[in-house]
């Protein structure tokens, strides 16, 4: 009899320990949260053709139009672009409901009303652990002594973290190799527990408040937002992604994207401390490349824009530095002699992107051998595919360049937008929200505007590089060398190419002459790939 | 606390060298074994691993089918030898230098691999009801190439992970052999555990590959165990461990089997 009871308990222990760890119960999951931003009203911002507006104080009125399409042109007659796109100006301090709001909503809202209701709805990751594991919140009757109390969570063998006095709630954990399903099936049976249920874990949602953000459908667009002025409405989720990556990275300040334009508005609030001082002006031949066009500064903010600072727009790239390089001049021309002075100065001020919104016909080997040496030089260069409708343009024709297409809020291929086998990658180019220097719209107006290009396509794509380069490189020392596993120059194009959505999957299935790889995400591209057992290769 | 382990190591160690150096002073009868025990065993163990130098944690959870043959040796020396299958589940190991950042998620599953192990014990003390022996042990577990498939890229895209890891076990057991058929024991031991998972990625013609240092968060264990002798021959063992660490404690259990030849 002795000897059977030392086999019962020898065998049993073990195998009750063991029996623990197995699941008897698993709670449902919470569903998904209800639909995101439902409540959002998304006031259309007022579309105001700079064309027709002749009472704003921009310098050389009459040179407006050939302003609007920078495309690259040389002095010397190159053929002129296809029509301009539109810039639209954003007036924050009047905007007009589109009628159908008009209908919906008779009261006008303020900015900040607009920018609350974006912060509603889903958490920012669905996916991946949804509570603690060994975490439980319990709440007890009240009934039960503070004696009593202790004794059940020893019972329970649960250790306290701590009791949150104010609403009365037991933070626990639980024993080793018990689940939280199972703690939670032994704690709802006893009379004495009110409630029990898992330790949540809530996301960091990060939706920056920059009072803009909520027009920037390409960066985030859950609720159909179309760009200003448009009639389109907008699918679900025609965007980058970008808020799922920025709880990835929100970019290196090491990092440093070189803006190859008309300059960068050193005044302006949304990138005054984003701009390194030790850019160029090539056209000028001095050191201060202060936009006298708009078109750098707008570029330069969609990339990396100063973020989560109450100001105007989030960039792609938060914590990445601008190197504004200045080699467009305020008519918006730029010839190939000064487009490789700037890249060449990109190189030797150690930028590691490249961002070059022009474009023109005409392959020119210097300006592909300048670019070239940047590519060698571990620079990613992107380029703007051009808005002729027609074949790529250079220099994102040079294999050395991300050219990169322009989509709209409905994730389509613009028909402005250039095609041809060059082409990467896409990413919205159409209503892009950005900043334009303080005196654009005159004394004390608000300096940001919307404007049509895949030069407003590139800059998300060049922003995407450096948060590549960020958190890639960066950690280990030296970026963008070949050795050590490092990524180099063609694995960060690659990166971006590869994890692009293929959004015109149905007429177009892979890489196509439209949209390349598709529209860029992100998310794909920066936030871990969650792999299971479903990834199995079989 | 690092000093710590390496004072334990070296004692332990010296206490193992001196096993060995008394023990080759007896060679004569060293090799005359007493008895042979080969024996099964399972184990399980959930153990809290930390990596990228210990910036994140996470479990690591192990099964260990086992098949070993201890030799009883004369003079109170025992040496083991293990061979065996593992499988483990690497759940929420990051790997972000990879081209393409992944994560072991939750659902990967467990990853099989083999064992081999050895393991050598020398009384110290043997008085009436209690015997001192001072255990040390070591394995290593090869564990399987494992690959998984990148879905959702527009280009083909595959995983290719690998790990290995490395235990090593030493530290005083304390039997209390007052009782006739059953043996309980206290085994205190300095339990450092590491390892690698290799990760090699190809999307098309982007590569890139990351090797993941491992290591257990905790470095000593206290392990409770119990050995039953049904009869002269056939014996069962079986073990509660526990591996506290700084924000609270890793357990497993392990029975074994044996059956000894005199």
């Amino acid at each position: 009899m002795k000897r059977e009871k030392f086999i019962f308990t020898t065998l049993l222990i073990p195998f009750f320990l063991f029996s623990l760890n197995l699941r008897l119960t698993r709670l449902d999951r919470d569903d998904k949260a209800a639909s995101p931003y439902s409540s959002q009203q998304t006031k259309y911002l007022l579309g105001e053709n700079l064309l027709a507006n002749s009472n704003q104080n921009v310098p050389e009125k009459d040179s407006v139009k050939r302003r609007l399409q920078l495309t690259r042109k040389t002095r010397e007659g190159a053929a002129e672009s296809p029509p301009p796109k539109m810039l639209t100006k954003i007036r924050p301090e009047n905007l007009a409901l589109s009628t159908r709001d008009k209908k919906r909503k008779k009261d006008s809202f303020s900015y900040q009303n607009r920018i609350h209701n974006i912060n509603e709805g889903n958490p920012f990751r669905s996916n991946g652990i949804q509570y603690v594991p060994d975490q439980v919140l319990v709440k007890f009757k009240p009934s039960l002594s503070a004696e009593q109390r202790e004794a059940t969570v020893a019972a329970y063998q649960t250790r306290k973290i701590r009791r949150i006095p104010s609403i009365d709630i037991y933070h626990l954990q639980t024993p080793e190799n018990v689940s939280v399903e199972e703690m939670l099936y032994l704690l709802e049976q006893n009379p004495d527990v009110e409630y029990a249920v898992p330790n949540h874990i809530r996301h960091l949602a990060i939706t920056p408040n920059d009072p803009l953000f909520g027009q920037q459908y390409a960066l985030y667009n859950p609720n159909q937002i179309v760009p200003p002025g448009s009639p389109q409405q907008g699918i679900e989720r025609p965007d980058i992604r970008a808020r799922e990556a920025w709880e990835e990275t929100m970019g290196d300040d090491e990092v440093i994207i070189a803006i190859l334009d008309t300059g960068v508005d050193f005044g302006h609030p949304d990138l005054d401390d984003k701009l390194l001082m030790n850019g160029y002006d090539f056209v000028n031949d001095d050191s201060d490349p202060t936009d006298d066009h708009y078109h750098g500064t707008l570029v330069a903010g969609i990339a990396a824009a100063e973020t989560n600072n109450d100001e105007g727009i989030a960039g792609v790239a938060w914590n990445c530095k601008i190197l504004p390089i200045k080699i467009a001049d305020n008519t918006g021309w730029v010839d190939v002699a000064t487009e490789i002075l700037g890249i060449e100065r990109a190189v030797q001020s150690g930028a590691h992107v490249i961002n070059l919104s022009i474009a023109g016909p005409g392959y020119s080997q210097p300006e592909r051998d300048a670019i070239r040496d940047a590519y060698n030089n571990g620079i990613v260069v992107v380029a703007a595919a051009g808005n002729s409708g027609a074949g790529t343009e250079y220099p994102a024709a040079y294999d050395e360049c991300l050219a990169v297409a322009a989509t709209d809020s409905e994730d389509l291929n613009t028909a402005w937008s250039n095609y041809g086998p060059e082409i990467d990658v896409a990413a919205p180019g159409e209503g892009i929200v950005g900043p334009v220097p303080t005196w654009f719209w005159g004394p004390g107006s608000f300096p940001y505007a919307s404007g049509d290009g895949t030069s407003f396509s590139a800059p998300h794509v060049a922003g995407l590089a450096a948060l590549i380069i960020g958190i890639k490189g960066l950690e280990e020392g030296d970026i963008l060398l070949d050795d050590d596993d490092i990524l180099i120059v063609e694995d960060v194009m690659n990166i971006i190419r590869y994890t692009a959505d293929d959004v015109n999957y149905g007429n177009y299935p892979g890489r196509d002459d439209f949209i390349g790889f598709g529209r860029i995400n992100m998310e794909r591209a920066l936030v871990p790939i969650i792999i299971s057992a479903l990834n199995k290769k079989r | 606390m690092k000093k710590t382990h390496a004072y334990v190591f070296c004692l332990s160690s010296i206490l193992i060298l001196s096993c060995f150096s008394s023990a080759a002073a007896q060679e004569r009868t060293l090799f005359n074994a007493v008895s042979i025990s080969p024996g099964i065993g399972f184990e399980y163990l959930s153990r809290t691993i930390n990596w990228d130098d210990d910036q994140y944690t996470s479990k690591l959870k192990s099964n260990y089918f086992t098949f070993d043959t201890e030799i009883e040796l004369q003079g109170g020396l025992f040496v083991r030898a293990v061979l065996g299958f593992t499988t483990a589940n690497y759940r929420s190991l990051v790997f972000r230098q990879l081209p393409l950042s992944v994560d072991l998620g939750e659902e990967i599953g467990y990853i099989g691999g083999y064992l081999l192990g050895a393991g050598i014990k020398k009384s110290i003390i043997h008085s009436e009801d209690l015997r001192i022996d001072l255990l040390g042990q070591f394995f290593y577990g090869i564990g399987s190439k494992k690959e998984w498939e990148i879905s959702e890229l527009p280009v083909e895209g595959s995983l290719e992970g690998r790990p290995n890891w490395t235990k090593v076990t030493v530290g005083p057991v304390f039997t209390y052999t007052g009782f006739e058929t059953f043996f309980p024991y206290l085994y205190l031991n300095f339990n450092k555990f590491w390892g690698r998972f290799k990760m090699d990625e190809t999307i098309q013609d982007l590569e890139g590959s990351e090797t993941k240092k491992i290591k257990g968060e905790s470095s000593f264990c206290v392990s409770l165990g119990l050995t039953y002798k049904i009869t002269e021959s056939f014996s069962i063992k079986s073990e509660a461990r526990f591996l506290p660490y700084k924000d609270g404690i890793d357990s497993g259990i392990m029975i074994k089997v044996m059956y000894s030849f005199y």
